[in-house]
């Protein structure tokens, strides 16, 4: 006689589910050529800045090295490009990054494979947000490594304290992770319009907003509740304050966009 | 146990009613074959079925819980259009990708088994981007397999094969349903390889279902008819025209009459008014016509 057996259902622990994806969303990471090409951009990107600035007799931008990674002081209200052009900018070139990404998941089709087998949609906005954190940390790592390199190279001035720039890079790198889930967030929501997506990252991730309501209210530091503020704030005067800070607001803002990206995620069809 | 219940589902796209009013019922075990013209609501239903879309309303039960539980989901194998893959990725890295998702403990293992059960071994090292149609539907076959699927749903799996590789299809979907443990939902368009190992039919027509039956129903339900071949056509079918009312011709040149009682009658028939038959049979119509024939009926035509 026939035997006919029930299928067995296993209950896959959220470790072991959020363990398999981070291992994908790690493995694709470090196989596509664009993370590499987005670490040498921000390598790049200060050395350029540092080694171009003060040419055809104009005004060095910066006379000490460590300006390229933050301003002495927290500046929201931007008065020169001196004051803007500085590790956030790795935030700016992190959200083109997540976009490109995020937007291989949907054109490949794979999100399609993921949520047939994956109900849980807060697993995808969790790993997605480590992993793409995680490369903006290390787009951090070589824009220093970079800026460094060209402070050497012009002979502008070193002198830092190290304390203050070391909590300066650390809050920076902590800040990744409350922008690696804006753009995640962004990328979900706008999941069938990659050039909305690209825009929308580029347009928050400039901080113009910040920026704009600074020119309102002043250099106040209430602005540091936002991610830009907050990546702002992480400067050559801080502290362990200020990188306490960026720990409570990078995770808060995670938090909220991993929650809202799976509530969009768990109402929206997948094409 | 019911693989998959599905009452009264309602699906659309802005005014667009894609599903309306859908029932559906797969028995553990069945292989179902799903048929329907391009926009009957086969993969809109399929696509709600694995979770991709949201119902507008009714509900889908898979193995008597809710459609969303993440249990069930974890065990569903899906081919819809295509596979997921990363072109630029091998075959083999693309499979270990679906493999860590579904938190298989030794996936290369497995991998290699499903890979060799779609003959597909040789492959693995290729870029997904280089393989062709065939060999993509293939893969998209050995990735739904992985993880022992309990419920496979599979979205024209058929197309782009050739006939080894729908050979290889038939007989891996009729092993993995042998034991009870897994349950097949697949739709194609080519009945004919459908007929071959379906054991329960749906048919669906502008998103509700409008038969739903077994292969032994179908087989019941199928009519007879009796098949001729002669050298005059033309005259026999002048000739059986006059006597019955359903009569016609296959591609391949045989005469049908559909209503008449006995091959015997035909025979006489035709050997008084002269025409020499080269050879005569009894068959039953295929799953296409009765699809074909169904459908007219709806229509009223």
């Amino acid at each position: 006689m026939e035997t006919r057996l029930e299928p067995k259902f296993e209950r896959l622990s959220v470790s072991r589910r959020l363990r398999g994806m981070l291992g994908v969303d790690f493995y694709r990471l470090f196989h596509t050529p664009m993370f590499y090409i987005f670490l040498a951009i921000a390598a790049i990107i200060p050395a350029m800045v540092l080694s171009t600035g003060g040419q055809d007799g104009g005004a060095a931008l910066y006379t000490n090295t460590w300006n390229i990674i933050a301003a002495d002081t927290p500046l929201y209200v931007v008065r020169d490009i001196g004051d803007y052009a500085n590790m956030n900018m790795v935030f700016i070139f992190g959200g083109i990054m997540v976009s490109i990404f995020i937007g291989h998941d949907y054109r490949s089709g794979y999100v399609k494979q993921l949520f047939t087998t994956h109900a849980k949609k807060r697993d995808y906005m969790m790993s997605k947000s480590i992993v793409c954190a995680f490369a903006m940390a290390c787009m951090c790592g070589t824009y220093l490594l970079g800026g460094a390199f060209a402070g050497i190279l012009t002979g502008a001035s070193m002198r830092v304290n190290f304390g203050s720039l070391l909590v300066a890079i650390l809050g920076k790198m902590v800040m990744s992770l409350g922008w690696a889930s804006l753009y995640t967030f962004l990328n979900v929501l706008f999941r069938r319009h990659f050039g909305i997506s690209i825009a929308s990252s580029f347009f928050l991730g400039t901080g113009i907003p910040i920026i704009g309501a600074a020119a309102i209210l002043g250099n106040n530091s209430a602005l540091n509740v936002f991610l830009y503020g907050s990546s702002v704030n992480a400067c050559l005067s801080s502290n362990l304050v200020t990188l306490g800070t960026c720990v409570v607001v990078s995770i808060a803002w995670a938090i909220i966009y991993n929650l809202l990206g799976s509530a969009v995620l768990a109402r929206s069809d997948v094409y | 146990m019911n693989a998959i219940e599905i009452r009264n589902l309602s699906k659309s796209f802005g005014k667009k009613q894609a599903v309306s009013g859908l029932n559906m019922t797969v028995p553990a075990g069945a292989i179902y074959g799903f048929i329907g013209e391009n926009g009957s609501g086969k993969s809109t239903t399929e696509k709600m079925i694995c979770g991709l879309l949201h119902p507008n309303g009714g509900t889908i039960r898979l193995y008597g819980k809710d459609y969303t539980d993440a249990e069930v989901r974890a065990k569903i194998g899906v081919l819809i259009e295509a596979p997921g893959c990363f072109p630029n990725l091998s075959v083999w890295n693309n499979m270990m990708i679906q493999a860590d998702n579904l938190g298989i403990k030794q996936p290369q293992q497995e991998i290699a088994k499903v890979l060799k059960t779609v003959r597909m071994e040789g492959a693995a090292s290729n870029k997904y981007k280089n393989c062709s149609l065939g060999m993509k539907q293939r893969i998209g076959i050995a990735m739904a397999l992985l993880g022992h699927p309990a419920l496979l749903v599979l979205d024209e799996p058929i197309n782009g094969l050739d006939a080894d590789g729908m050979r290889i299809m038939r007989e891996v979907l009729t092993d993995i349903t042998n034991d009870g443990q897994c349950t097949v939902l697949i739709s194609s368009h080519i009945l004919g390889e459908l007929e071959k190992i379906a054991t329960h039919y749906g048919v669906i027509r502008k998103g509700r279902m409008l038969k739903e039956m077994t292969a032994a129903e179908l087989d019941t339900s199928c009519r007879t008819y009796i098949a001729l071949q002669t050298k005059e056509a033309d005259k026999a079918k002048w000739l059986l025209g006059k006597h019955y009312k359903r009569v016609g011709a296959d591609e391949s040149g045989w005469l049908r009459v559909y209503d008449a009682a006995t091959p015997e009658e035909i025979v006489s028939l035709l050997y008084e008014n002269g025409v020499t038959l080269s050879e005569i049979k009894t068959a039953k119509i295929g799953l296409e016509e009765y699809y074909i024939d169904l459908i007219n009926e709806t229509e009223g035509r």
